[in-house]
């Protein structure tokens, strides 16, 4: 799963390099409100995942999102 | 008998999609306000109750349908055959999207598509047909968008859906004249409706305070989209077909 979350989201900000999980996403050039558009369709369409403004401001790192959309995927099954 | 106003609606038979919220709702309301029939169409029936009492008169009608489903619709539409004849439509049932073109998928595109454009048409041909139009003519009004005329990033999707009907409707106009059949479309910028509140740019109070920016006159009530269809519906507006009603505020002035 951490594989296709990854993929998914380099896809939804349109980066074309290897990401690190420590990364903090708002640092990246790529970054911004069609980016974070884009994930939400994505990780809607790919993850059935839906993640409130307020939790999301929390999330800093990849990893940090990674965890909640893991831990709401789960909680769906 | 009192003199006839052209602006009431006493007397017509008006058919409302998408009358179980925001926009839809209240041209169900103000329909019934000046008299009209309305038959009120949406998929959620408890909703539709709920329009239904807070509506003026108790001679309206539900009629639950999914209108993606063209041949449930037409099955359902079979009900308002030999009514005496529709006078009127306000085509308010839709779905809005902001969405990067990175998402646009095959599958969005015809979704998309299937609710905004081809319901519309269906609907339209259906309601046009020997029994449904009253014989003495009748109105159309699609509710559009300002998306459909101007554009914004993230709107594609939507934008491709209105301006089609949009475009549409001048020709489905010269058509449908000779039956005495006006279309035309009324486009809305930002109105408080559900739709708007669960859009991306009210999530947060700068993206909102950016698109109260756009409009001079600020965000639009229901009630300002439903009086300019009223007024299409009515016969103040027999000479008008095929246009395109900005009701956004002030959005498209610039
Ligand atoms: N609000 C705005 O700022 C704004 C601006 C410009 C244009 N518009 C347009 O105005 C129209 C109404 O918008 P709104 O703000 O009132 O939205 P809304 O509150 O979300 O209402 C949409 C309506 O469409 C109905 N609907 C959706 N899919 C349907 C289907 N497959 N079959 C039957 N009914 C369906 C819904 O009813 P059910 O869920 O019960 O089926 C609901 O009654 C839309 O066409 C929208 O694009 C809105």
């Amino acid at each position: 799963m951490k594989d296709k979350f990854i993929e998914s989201f380099k896809e939804a900000l349109e980066i074309d390099r290897p990401i690190t999980m420590s990364d903090k996403f708002r640092d990246y050039d790529e970054w911004n409100s069609l980016g974070r558009l884009s994930l939400i369709a994505n990780l809607d369409d790919q993850f059935d995942v839906t993640i409130e403004d307020e939790v999301f401001q929390k999330l800093i790192t990849v990893e940090d999102l990674f965890n909640e959309v893991a831990k709401r995927a789960a909680a769906k099954n | 008998m009192e003199a006839h106003h052209p602006f009431d609606l006493r007397g017509k038979v008006i058919v409302v999609t998408g009358a179980s919220s925001g926009i839809g709702r209240q041209c169900a309301i103000s329909c019934s306000r000046v008299g009209a029939k309305v038959i009120l169409i949406a998929r959620n029936e408890v909703r539709l109750g709920e329009t239904l009492s807070l509506m003026d008169h108790s001679h309206h009608r539900i009629l639950p349908m999914d209108l993606t489903e063209a041949a449930e619709t037409e099955e359902k539409l079979a009900a308002l055959k030999d009514l005496g004849g529709i006078h009127g439509v306000i085509h308010s049932a839709g779905i809005s999207t902001t969405l990067p073109l990175r998402n646009i998928s095959e599958d969005k595109l015809s979704n998309f598509f299937k609710t905004n454009v081809n319901a519309s048409i269906n609907l339209t041909r259906l309601l046009t047909r020997p029994g449904y139009a009253a014989k003495e003519g009748a109105s159309v009004v699609f509710i559009t968008s300002v998306m459909g005329v101007v554009g914004e990033a993230g709107k594609t999707l939507y934008s491709l859906t209105k301006g089609a009907l949009v475009a549409g409707a001048k020709s489905l106009a010269l058509e449908l004249a000779p039956k005495k059949v006006r279309v035309n479309c009324v486009s809305p910028g930002v109105v408080v409706t559900p739709m708007s509140s669960s859009a991306v740019y009210s999530q947060d109070e700068a993206s909102l305070e950016k698109i109260r920016s756009y409009h001079p006159l600020g965000l639009g009530e229901p009630e300002d989209v439903a009086n300019a269809c009223v007024f299409l519906l009515s016969d103040a507006s027999r000479w008008i077909t095929g246009t395109n009603l900005m009701v956004d505020g002030g959005y498209t002035a610039r």
